[in-house]
């Protein structure tokens, strides 16, 4: 899994790298580990991700640090 | 998924923050009560200031991301919050202004308004700070409100806006003459009544809204970042500290800080005038070089007009204007350490700080001939029911669009 550290980045670079590095992942990478210190990607990381198909989960690392894994979404699957 | 901010905040330890957060707030009271034995206009601007900044710190709200994630990521969530405070603000500036120009056939203005002469020169401010504001990653009350937080590149930012603000000063005379002594300024109760005014306006607002959803769909689907928790608390004191968690550590939402903001702004024009700061923020920059000699000397025409048109740097230092700034840098200051937001964060790319200087300087310059930016000419200018907060806001978008292609080259 590819890891972004955007850490110290302006507005709004940590989104918008992030989404170029998605748009880039290919079909074999289980999808991208992203290091951030910036509150606002929480808020538009989520919907950016899940345009592209992936899901987003939001880990608080340290203070005012969050890791978000950012994997494909899971086929549903009738139970 | 997991979002930051689920509502019970009671996992996470943060007792060394509370306590800071807790002094700075002791330090604001502080102030407030010495401020107030100078003059109380000193303590009410610095209680509004730190409300302010309180308010935008919390809900992260930033008027150039508004403007920027429409293009950039087809996504509006923070323009609808400005949409909300806009409108909230023309009720509240629509119901005062009846109050105080009964007589809309009278050419008179409502005297601290936001109503002012608009022309090209409020065309090009608005595009300039578009671009400018998307470059440096932040408008002013952004960088204001980020430099709180303990982002350098907002310090750097805010460095340029006060060289683009000088820089603008020292070519005002010639704006005045050309443009802006002979341009009109238009107030919409003149021409349709107060009411016609307010609900015109509101009406515009909601188009843009039903505008946005649009395209926000368009662009894809919306996925909030916030788990809505179902968790009941299991009594009032666990209540209560999840109510404190949401205001004081969870981040806000935007819709409610827009309306906050919306109702702040109509509190502050009852109390004094419309919430606009970069005229205060000319002030330092002309005192800063009337100190080595490169005053920009008399600006023409800026004791007739209201709002945050550019002021020379005579007289005493501190005003309540003053207060409104440093506190709207503090309540910020306070709000992100008691959120455990607060940190120190460096770009570590030379290139960066090179955009966050350069947009500063082009919207401390745009600012300078609008005679406000996102706030002065636009939040507060909207709301005033004045036609060039419409057209500044026009130029925002078109400048933040020609700014997010900018970006996007500089990656």
């Amino acid at each position: 899994m590819t890891t972004l550290d955007v850490r110290g980045e302006i507005c709004p670079y940590p989104m918008m790298r992030t989404v170029t590095a998605l748009k880039k992942l290919s079909v074999e990478d289980e999808g991208l580990e992203v290091l951030t210190d910036h509150a606002p990607t929480l808020e538009t990381i989520p919907t950016q991700a899940a345009r592209l198909g992936y899901e987003t989960e939001i880990e608080e690392s340290g203070a005012s640090e969050w890791r978000l894994l950012i994997t494909r979404k899971k086929a549903e699957v009738a139970s | 998924m997991t979002a930051e901010g689920a509502p019970n905040a009671a996992g996470r330890p943060l007792p060394r923050n509370a306590l800071i957060a807790l002094a700075a707030w002791v330090v604001a009271g502080i102030v407030y009560v010495v401020a107030r034995g100078r003059d109380s206009e000193f303590a009410m601007f610095w209680a509004f200031g730190l409300a302010f900044g309180f308010v935008l710190q919390r809900a992260r709200f930033c008027f150039a991301s508004a403007f920027r994630d429409i293009f950039l990521l087809g996504h509006a969530r923070n323009m609808k919050g400005v949409l909300l405070g806009l409108a909230v603000g023309a009720l509240g500036f629509g119901l005062l202004m009846s109050q105080q120009i009964p007589n809309t056939s009278l050419s008179i203005y409502p005297s601290t308004a936001n109503v002012l002469p608009v022309g090209i020169h409020t065309a090009l401010g608005g595009l300039l700070f578009g671009v400018g504001m998307v470059l440096a990653g932040g408008c002013v009350s952004g960088s204001l409100y980020r430099m709180g937080e303990g982002y350098v590149a907002s310090w750097v930012a805010f460095l340029g806006v006060m060289g683009g603000l000088l820089a603008s000063a020292h070519t005002w005379n010639w704006w005045w003459r050309v443009h802006i002594a002979s341009a009109p300024r238009v107030w919409l109760p003149h021409w349709i009544g107060h009411a016609g005014a307010v609900v015109a306006t509101l009406v515009a607002l909601l188009l843009i809204y039903v505008a946005l959803v649009w395209w926000e769909h368009r662009a894809g689907l919306v996925v909030s970042g916030r788990a809505r928790s179902a968790e009941i608390p299991a009594g009032p004191s666990e209540h209560l500290r999840a109510v404190a968690g949401q205001i004081f550590v969870d981040g806000w939402p935007v819709m409610v800080a827009g309306g906050v903001l919306g109702g702040l702004n109509v509190l502050l024009f009852a109390a004094a005038e419309p919430w606009g700061f970069t005229g205060e923020i000319s002030r330092w920059s002309i005192r800063v070089a009337s100190v080595v000699g490169a005053s920009p000397g008399p600006l023409a025409g800026v004791g007739a007009l209201p709002g945050c048109v550019m002021v020379s740097a005579e007289g005493v230092f501190v005003t309540h204007m003053l207060f409104l700034v440093l506190g709207m840098f503090f309540g910020s200051f306070a709000a992100a350490v008691g959120a455990g937001e607060f940190k120190i964060r460096a770009p570590k790319r030379a290139v960066r700080y090179v955009q966050s200087l350069g947009g500063g300087v082009i919207m401390g310059y745009g600012s300078g001939i609008a005679m406000g930016c996102t706030i002065g000419a636009f939040f507060s200018a909207i709301p005033s029911l004045a036609l060039n907060g419409w057209v500044f806001a026009i130029f925002l978008g078109l400048g933040a669009w020609i700014g997010t292609h900018a970006i996007q080259r500089i990656a």
